[in-house]
This record gives C-alpha cells, structure tokens and sequence, in this order.
C-alpha cells in the first residue's frame, strides 16, 4: 500500500492515491462516448443536414428565453423554501418533487392536456391568438417547465447555506430586508446559484421529451438529432451533436469559474 | 441607560437593570443571554424599552454576535463601509473608523485573514459606522486566546470608552466581571445583583452570585451565637470545628447553617515585618498545591476535609517557603467574610 499514499495534495499533506485512481477511471467511463463520437464522426465529410443552422437558433434563443423566466420566478421561491418554516410545507416540497420525478414524456403529455387547444388553459388563451402547442411560447414552456424544479432546488440549498445569522447582522446596520438580500444573501449564495443556473440551462438545452409532445415545432437541436436520425441516419447526428456541445459548453463552463473566481488557465 | 425588556419566546425572560459605560452581564449558560441582546437588537418579537417597538434596521445599535459574524465575501474596510451612505466619502471614513481602532494596515484583508482580536475590531468598528447609542456583545472574550484575552479585552473597553458609548456585554466569563465599570448578574432569568464590580465581587448576594462570579472559597458552617453587639460567631466544623468571627448578622440565630465565604486575596499570610496585629481568624492548614500566576501565587491549603485559596505575592510566598506540605497560620479578615443563611 506504501506506493499508493505518496501523493501530495494541494494543501501539501500526503494523501492516498487511490481516490485519484477511481476518479481518473470514473472520468475515462464518463468521458467514453465522446471519445467514440470523436472517432466515429467523418471529419473528411463534416457537413449540416438541411435545418440544423436554424434548430441552434430555436435553441439557443428560447433556452435564454426560458432560462430567464426560471430565474425570475424560481429565485424568489427557492428563497421563500430556505427561509420560512410553516406547518404542511412538506406539501410544497413534495409538488416540487413531483416535477422532478415526472418523466419528462408523461410531462409533456400533462402539459398538452393543459395547455393544448382542448386543454383549460390552452383554449383560454387562443383567444388572445397565442398558441401553446406547437409554438414558441410552447417550446419555452417545455423548457421551462423541464427545467425549473432543478433550479429550484439547488437554489433553495444555496440560500440554505448563507448564515441567517449574517443577515440579521446587516438589518442591524441599518439595511432593508431587500438591500440585504441584494448585498448579503444573493453574493454569499453564488456559487449555488451559478450551480443551479448552469444546471437548468444544460436541462432546458437538453429537453426532448416535454418538447417532443408540447412543441415538435419549432425544432431545437435535441428535437432535429431525432428528426436527423430518423430521415437521414447516424451521419446526420454528429456534425449537429458537435455544435451542439460548442453552444451547449460555454455558459455552464464560464459560470462555474467565475463563481469560483478561477481563470482558465 | 435602562434595560428593561421581557420576552416570551424562545426562553421566557423578565429583566430590568442599568447600563453605564462598559456593563457585564454575568449568567450561565442557557439563562437566555444572547435571546436578550437579539431582543434589544430587534431580532427577536420582545416587549421593552429602549427600542420597544422598532424594527431591526431602525434600532440605533450595533450588535457583535459571538463570532463577530463579518461578512466573508468583503475586505475588512468594505465590511465596515457596509452601514455607511453612499457616495465618494465612503471608504475615507471606513478607513477612519479601521484608524480609530488601530486597524488600516489590514484594511484590504478579507476576515478570514484576520486573527480572532482584529476581527473583533472590525466588527466594532462596523458596528460603530452605524452611530449605535448602545453596543452590544454577546460572550465577547469566548473567541480570543486565553493568554491575549485580558489584554485584548482591556484594549476593546478602553477604546470604547474612547468612543463615550455604553456598552452592554453578556458573558459566563467572570473574567471580565472585574474590567468592567458595572456588573449585572443573572440566575434564574432573572437579575438578582447588580452594581460596580468591586461591590458585586466582594460582596455576592447569594452563593449562587458567588459562584457565577468564580469564587471559589465557598464553606459550610453553623451559626454559634451573637459574641456582643458586634460579632457574630459561626463553627467551621469541616475545617477541625474552628470558630470564626465576623460583624453581627442579627438575622442569624444560634444552630442555624450558613454559607459563608472569603476572596482568596482577603485570605492574609502572616506579613513581611512583625507588626501588632491581632489576628482575626487564625485558621491552621497545610499547603496542598499551589499555581505559580506570575506575580503572584494562587495556594491551596487543606483545612481539615475542606481546601481554602489564598492569593499572596510571590515575595510573601517565598518568604513564608510555602511548598507543598507546609503548615500555616493565615488570618481570615473578620469584614472580609460573606455569609449567607442556607436556604432549606
């Protein structure tokens, strides 16, 4: 075992090498299928299928649509579940568990059957002219809807992590409650809410099943990679897949270094 | 000031009592301390004056929670710019309140970088951004070095009495019941002694005081009778059944038990240079340990089946070759013994 306890960690004291061994292979597991993907793409023949440029587009677009509305109504939330105790709030806890156990087909279907043109809502609102099948709102809809109970949660567990204690410091130095939530809670909660704004943009980027029932148009990329699939073949998938992560990869990426106050380099 | 609050929840908690200059709340553990200061501050639903009424943001105080409670993410001139308006004025007059005390080399460290006493001083002077009329600080030497902890702790009160605030600290420590212009002590929820220090330690209202205050020199004894219009007697039956006298206690009568006890430095070793000096109490005991406090000397001596302290000199130590096993004859001052009736 002598051989295995001789590494030095960043804080420089000997540590095992053993959980750097299972990390390293567990990274190799994970990293597999892009290594696959790297071999099996025709890089000689690296073109678009007709439509992929504008599913980036309905990606892209509507995912910082709906990333924002998760922001603007999960924050206030997840800050109401962190910070007040009140009898049956395991009922509140459990609707937001059942969004997140939901598989994402059966949510989509639930969403149809309310927001569809039958639907109570749905119908409700054709009226205005806005359709939520089938459309942009749709499609945020899906996203959002996909996405929001993961921030939610990781929010909530951040403000959980800001000491109440801290909080009550500032309103005794004269602050409001919503200066110190501005001054105190939302910067010591970063690093959470950079976590849980990466995850819900990676969640609404990936959304295929809510989308696949609620809105099939307009096509995002998840949706076309199917499309793709199924008219054209394994070919048509990877050039897209590829942009896919490119587009996917930075916000994620920039957020959790600039929560940690960490270069690139 | 006046302190007069009563709060029910989470602890019930009845108390009434005066703030002047650097006041020392002295109580236990679990007497609900801290849920008062939190109630002066506004943090906790409470009925009293000052403040009754107003929300935590409108109550001219500035609280140091145990821990200081400093903001990580901001330098220590940002922390106490926290309390200050906005405008170009800002950080000069942080940077004068980091000056006042003693702290501008640090202003650019983030708490975490500061020692426990600098951090202490930031929160004070963050706290004092604020133009509090009362501080408050929960168990303020419970975070220091025992070895820096009266010299830091003088520091912080004379640098308050600098800035002219009253200051209200709650404490177990009774430390700093000494340091402190005026003590107030809490047993049972409830105030039961309060005034200057040197009157609350040399005369405790109960033995509970007593003990709270950290006297150690606590007995048992029962009352003789009444000598002449000025002596009590009391028999210390523990310590061979010796008599002690002490001024008339007309309360007491003759058979009853009593606590009594003795500050270990009112506990006299026979002086330097023989002088007429009829002893008051000679009590007979032999040196059991003693601890070496520097300047002076904390002695233990066994008398009969109880330990009685004194505190002497090192010269009076020497002199006397007080090592462990040695007999000696101390005098306890008559005036200097405090007794109480036991209570059934």
């Amino acid at each position: 075992m002598s051989a295995l306890v001789d590494v030095e960690a960043a804080d420089g004291l000997p540590r095992s090498r053993a959980p750097a061994l299972v990390g390293g292979l567990t990274l190799l597991i994970i990293a597999g299928p892009f290594i696959a993907l790297a071999f099996a793409t025709h890089w000689s023949n690296f073109h678009f299928a007709p439509g992929d440029i504008g599913s980036i587009g309905v990606s892209l677009g509507y995912s910082l649509i709906s990333l924002a509305l998760i922001v603007a109504l999960g924050t206030p939330l997840a800050w109401w579940l962190a910070r007040h105790s009140f009898p049956g709030k395991w009922m509140l806890d459990a609707i937001i568990l059942l969004a997140l156990l939901t598989p994402p087909l059966a949510m989509g279907i639930l969403l149809t059957t309310l927001f569809g043109p039958y639907g109570p809502v749905g119908s409700l609102v054709a009226h205005t002219g806005v359709e939520l099948t089938n459309s942009a709102p749709a499609f945020v809809l899906a996203q959002f809807y996909g996405a929001l109970p993961y921030y939610v949660v990781a929010a909530r567990a951040a403000f959980e992590g800001v000491p109440r204690e801290l909080e009550h410091i500032a309103l005794t130095l004269g602050k409001s409650p919503w200066q110190t939530f501005w001054l105190i809670s939302m910067p010591l909660a970063r690093l959470g809410l950079a976590a849980g704004i990466a995850l819900a943009w990676v969640r609404a980027l990936g959304e295929f099943g809510i989308v696949l029932i609620l809105a099939y148009y307009p096509q995002g990329i998840p949706v076309k990679l199917w499309v793709n699939l199924q008219d054209i073949g394994l070919s048509a998938v990877y050039p897209l897949l590829w942009v896919f992560f490119l587009v996917a990869m930075p916000l994620p990426l920039i957020l959790g270094l600039a929560s940690r106050r960490q270069g690139l380099f | 000031m006046r302190i007069d609050y009563s709060i029910d929840h989470p602890v019930q908690l009845e108390v009434n009592f005066e703030v002047e200059g650097f006041t020392i709340l002295l109580g236990q553990s679990g007497e609900g301390k801290t849920t008062l200061l939190r109630a002066v501050a506004g943090l906790l639903p409470a009925h009293g004056e000052p403040f009754g009424g107003l929300l935590p943001q409108q109550r001219a105080v500035g609280y140091l929670p145990q821990g200081y409670a400093l903001f990580p993410h901001l330098r220590a001139w940002e922390n106490v710019a926290f309390a200050l308006p906005r405008g170009p004025q800002r950080r000069v007059q942080a940077l004068e309140l980091l000056a006042r005390v003693r702290l501008v080399d640090v202003a650019e460290h983030h708490p975490a970088a500061l020692s426990g006493g600098q951090q202490q001083r930031v929160a004070l002077a963050r706290a004092l951004a604020r133009k509090p009329q009362l501080l408050l600080l929960d168990e303020p030497s419970s975070a220091l070095d025992a070895a820096t902890r009266d010299e830091v702790m003088a520091e912080l009160i004379s640098e308050m009495h600098e800035f002219g605030l009253p200051a209200l600290a709650v404490s177990h420590d009774p430390h700093l019941a000494a340091l402190a212009d005026r003590v107030a002590v809490m047993s049972g929820r409830r105030i039961v002694q309060q005034g200057t220090p040197a009157e609350v330690l040399s005369r405790p209202g109960s033995p509970a005081v007593a003990r709270l205050l950290g006297h150690r020199n606590l007995f048992i004894a029962r009352v003789v009778g009444h000598e002449n219009s000025s002596t009590t007697l009391l028999r210390w039956e523990a310590a061979n059944g010796i008599t002690l006298r002490l001024p008339r206690q007309s309360e007491l009568t003759a058979g009853q038990l009593v606590q009594w006890m003795i500050a270990p430095t009112a506990v006299r070793l026979p002086s330097l240079k023989p002088e007429p000096y009829r002893p008051d109490n000679p009590v007979t005991g032999r040196v059991e340990s003693r601890l070496n406090l520097g300047a002076h000397f904390q002695v233990a001596l066994s008398c009969g089946t109880e330990r009685l302290w004194l505190a002497a000199t090192s010269d009076l130590v020497r002199h006397h070759s007080l090592e462990t096993g040695r007999e000696i004859t101390v005098d306890l001052r008559s005036n200097a013994l405090v007794c109480w009736r036991q209570s059934a």
